[in-house]
C-alpha cells in the first residue's frame, strides 16, 4: 500500500458499487432465464451489477495501490452552486419558472459570485427573459407557471 | 452509387440557406465554445439537443458536427494566447504556439494552425467520404452477433481512452445498467422503476447528458480563476519561410489524425499527441521544439482537425463513437429516431452526405473566421467564467424540463450533475456512461436475438469470423494500455 486516496473518490467508487448491489438484488426478484434460448429480463441487469459491484472493487483497491491523491480543489463553492440549483428545481412547482431561474441566476451573481448588485439583477432578468421567449415563445413549451403567471 | 455523385447531391443539400445558416451557428459556437473555458463541444452539443428536439435531424448533425470540429478550432486559440488549451486535444499546440506568442508571433501560429486545420479537415473529410461508405456496405451483412460485439467494442474502447481503463470500464457499465430502468421492450415487464410511472420510460439520453456534460462540468469548472494576461497577435499570415516549414508537417498531421480518429474512440487528443512526436523526430535540429517551432503547431492542428474527421467514420459507418463528443452525437441520432450504423448509408444517405458536404464548406467558413478575425475571438478569453455559469445551469434547467414537461427530470438533472462534478472532479470518464445509457438497448436486443439464433449457445460470438475479430479488438483495447503501463511502470522502476 503506497498512500491514501482522497475519500471523495472512495466515496465515488462506493456510489457506484452499491448501486451494483441493488441492482443484483432488483435483478435476483425478476426472472433471469425462464428455459428459452435467450436470456430473461434479470439477466443483463444481473450482470451488469455483479459487475459494477467488481469493478468498483477494483477501483477502491487500486486507489489505496496507487500514488496518494490529493483531494484537489474547493468544494464549498461547487456545493452552494450545486444547492442553488437544487433550490431553483424545487421552485419550478412553486413559484414558476421565471422567477424561481431569476431567483437562482441573481443568487449566483450577488451571493456565490459577490458581483455588483445592479449588474446582477440586469444579467439574471435579461438570461430569464431569453430563456423564457425561447423555450415558451420560440419552441412552445409549457414552462411552470407560478402566482405571478410566468 | 458513386459517392462523388452521392457528395455532389450532398452539397446540394447543404448549400440551401437552411443548411448553410446552421453550419455556420455550428462552426462559430465550436469555435466560441473551444474558447470560453469550462465548456467544450461534448457540453455544447449536450445543452443544444434539447433546442433541436423535434427538429430537422440533418440540420441538428450538421450544427452538431460543425461544433465539434469548429471547437478544434477554437481551442487552439487558447493554447496560443495563453498557454491554457481549450481542449485537450490542443495541449500539444501549447508547447510550441505560446512560445512563438511570446515571440510576438502569436498571430503566425494561429494563422498556420488554420491553414492546416483547414487542409487537414478537407482531407479527413475527404478521407470520410470514400472509406465510410465501403465500411458501411461490408458492415451490412452484419447480424445479431456481430452488432453484439460492436457494442462491446465501442464500449471497450471508449473506456480505455481516459486515465484508467477501469474507471472507463465501470462507467460504462453505470450506463448499460441505467439503460436497464424502464420496461423491458422484449417482454413488457418493469425494471427497477420502483412504483414511479416517470421511470417508466427509462432514464432520457439528454437529462444524462446535459447533467453529466452540463452541470458537471460547470460545478467542476465554478472555481476557476482569472485567466493569464493575452499577449499580442500580431500579422496571422505565415511567412513563405514558415509555409515552407509547415507543408510536410501539415500533411503528415492530416494522415495521422485521419487514420487514428478511424480507430474507435482513439480521438483527436492521441492523434495530436503522436504527430508532435513524429515532426519531432523528422525535425533537422529538435531542440527547437519547444522553443516556438512552427512545426509544432502545424503538425498537432492539422492532425486533431483530421482526427475529428476520422470519427465520423465509425460512428456513420459501425454506429460506434470515435470520441467523446462523437459518442453524444451518436445518442442524438438515436434521440431523432435514426440508427447509426452500416443502414444508414442505405436509408439516411441524403443526411449523412449533407453532412459530409456541410464539413466541407464549414471548413472554408472557419478559414476565413479564424485568418482575419483571430484578434476578434481572442477578446471572448477576457470575459469571465462567473458571467457564464449561471446562464449555462439556467440553459440546463429549461433544457431538461422542455424535453419532456417533467419536473421529475430535472431532479434526475440535480442528482446526476452532482455525480458528473464528482466524475470530472476524480477524473472518472462520463462518455462511456452516455454510451452504455445509449447503446445498452442496441446490446440487450442482440444478445437476445444472437442467442435465439444459436439455440442458446454463446459460442456464436466467437465461431463468427467478424464478431470473433471485433471481441478479440475489444480485448486488445482493455488489454494492451495495461500491458504498456505495466512495462512503463518496470521500466521506471529499474531506472530509479
Amino acid at each position: 500500500m503506497q498512500g491514501r486516496p482522497a475519500p471523495g473518490e472512495v466515496g465515488l467508487a462506493s456510489i457506484f458499487a452499491i448501486v451494483g448491489v441493488v441492482w443484483i438484488a432488483g435483478a435476483a426478484r425478476m426472472t433471469i432465464w425462464d428455459g428459452g434460448f435467450a436470456p430473461d429480463s434479470g439477466f443483463l441487469p444481473l450482470i451488469y451489477g455483479i459487475l459494477l459491484t467488481a469493478l468498483s472493487a477494483i477501483t477502491v483497491v487500486s486507489l489505496f495501490w496507487g500514488d496518494a491523491a490529493a483531494d484537489a480543489g474547493a468544494i464549498a463553492k461547487p456545493l452552494l452552486v450545486l444547492a442553488a440549483v437544487l433550490v431553483a428545481v424545487i421552485g419550478l412547482s412553486v413559484a414558476g419558472f421565471g422567477i424561481a431561474i431569476f431567483l437562482m441566476l441573481l443568487f449566483l451573481y450577488a451571493v456565490v459570485e459577490k458581483l455588483p448588485v445592479v449588474r446582477s439583477l440586469l444579467a439574471a432578468a435579461g438570461t430569464t427573459a431569453v430563456l423564457y421567449v425561447v423555450f415558451k415563445t420560440w419552441l412552445g413549451v409549457p414552462l411552470p407557471i407560478g402566482p405571478l403567471g410566468i | 452509387m458513386d459517392p462523388f455523385v452521392d457528395l455532389m447531391q450532398g452539397f446540394a443539400a447543404a448549400l440551401t440557406p437552411k443548411y448553410l445558416l446552421v453550419c455556420f451557428v455550428g462552426v462559430l459556437l465550436g469555435q466560441i465554445v473551444g474558447v470560453l473555458p469550462g465548456i467544450g463541444p461534448s457540453a455544447a452539443i449536450a445543452l443544444l439537443l434539447p433546442l433541436t428536439y423535434n427538429s430537422d435531424p440533418t440540420a441538428a448533425i450538421i450544427m452538431f458536427a460543425g461544433v465539434y470540429y469548429g471547437a478544434q478550432y477554437g481551442g487552439t486559440l487558447t493554447s496560443v494566447l495563453i498557454s491554457v488549451p481549450g481542449e485537450s486535444s490542443t495541449v500539444m499546440t501549447t508547447v510550441d504556439g505560446y512560445q512563438m506568442a511570446l515571440q510576438g508571433r502569436g498571430g503566425v501560429a494561429l494563422g498556420i494552425a488554420a491553414i492546416g486545420s483547414f487542409i487537414a479537415g478537407t482531407l479527413g473529410t475527404l478521407g470520410l467520404m470514400l472509406l465510410a461508405p465501403p465500411l458501411a456496405k461490408a458492415a451490412l451483412a452484419f447480424g445479431p452477433p456481430e452488432y453484439f460485439a460492436l457494442v462491446v467494442l465501442g464500449l471497450t474502447a471508449l473506456a480505455a481512452v481516459g486515465s484508467s481503463v477501469m474507471k472507463g470500464l465501470t462507467t460504462g457499465v453505470a450506463g448499460l445498467l441505467l439503460g436497464t430502468i424502464g420496461i423491458d421492450p422484449q417482454n413488457g415487464i418493469a425494471r427497477f422503476d420502483y412504483g414511479q410511472i416517470w421511470l417508466l420510460d427509462g432514464v432520457e439520453f439528454i437529462v444524462l447528458t446535459v447533467a453529466l456534460f452540463g452541470v458537471g462540468e460547470v460545478l467542476a469548472s465554478c472555481t476557476l480563476g482569472v485567466l493569464r494576461p493575452i499577449v499580442n497577435i500580431g500579422s496571422p499570415f505565415p511567412t513563405r519561410e514558415d509555409w515552407r516549414a509547415s507543408r510536410m508537417p501539415i500533411l503528415r498531421g492530416s494522415i495521422i489524425g485521419f487514420l487514428i480518429g478511424v480507430l474507435p474512440a482513439a480521438g483527436a487528443t492521441i492523434a495530436s499527441f503522436i504527430s508532435y512526436i513524429v515532426e519531432k523526430r523528422c525535425a533537422k535540429d529538435p531542440s527547437r521544439f519547444g522553443r516556438g517551432a512552427i512545426e509544432g503547431v502545424a503538425g498537432p492542428e492539422s492532425s486533431n482537425n483530421a482526427a475529428s474527421a476520422g470519427a465520423m467514420v465509425p460512428m456513420f459507418a459501425l454506429g460506434v463513437p470515435g470520441s467523446g463528443t462523437t459518442a453524444v452525437m451518436l445518442g442524438a441520432l438515436i434521440m431523432f429516431g435514426l440508427r447509426p450504423g452500416p443502414e444508414m448509408f442505405v436509408q439516411n444517405s441524403g443526411l449523412v452526405w449533407a453532412v459530409i458536404a456541410s464539413m466541407y464548406i464549414g471548413n472554408v467558413l472557419l478559414l476565413i473566421m479564424n485568418l482575419p478575425l483571430a484578434g476578434v475571438f481572442a477578446r471572448l478569453l477576457k470575459v469571465p467564467y462567473y458571467w457564464l455559469y449561471p446562464p449555462i445551469l439556467a440553459l440546463c434547467v429549461a433544457g431538461v424540463y422542455s424535453q419532456d414537461n417533467s419536473i421529475q427530470d430535472c431532479w434526475l438533472l440535480v442528482a446526476f450533475g452532482a455525480l458528473g462534478w464528482m466524475m470530472k472532479r476524480y477524473d472518472w470518464p462520463a462518455a462511456p456512461m452516455i454510451l452504455g445509457l445509449v447503446l445498452g438497448p442496441l446490446f440487450e436486443e442482440n444478445l437476445r436475438r444472437a442467442m435465439d439464433m444459436s439455440h442458446g449457445s454463446g459460442l456464436i460470438f466467437v465461431s463468427r469470423p467478424i464478431s470473433s475479430l471485433l471481441l478479440a479488438a475489444a480485448l486488445l483495447t482493455l488489454t494492451v494500455p495495461a500491458l504498456l503501463a505495466f512495462l512503463r511502470d518496470r521500466r521506471a522502476l529499474a531506472q530509479a
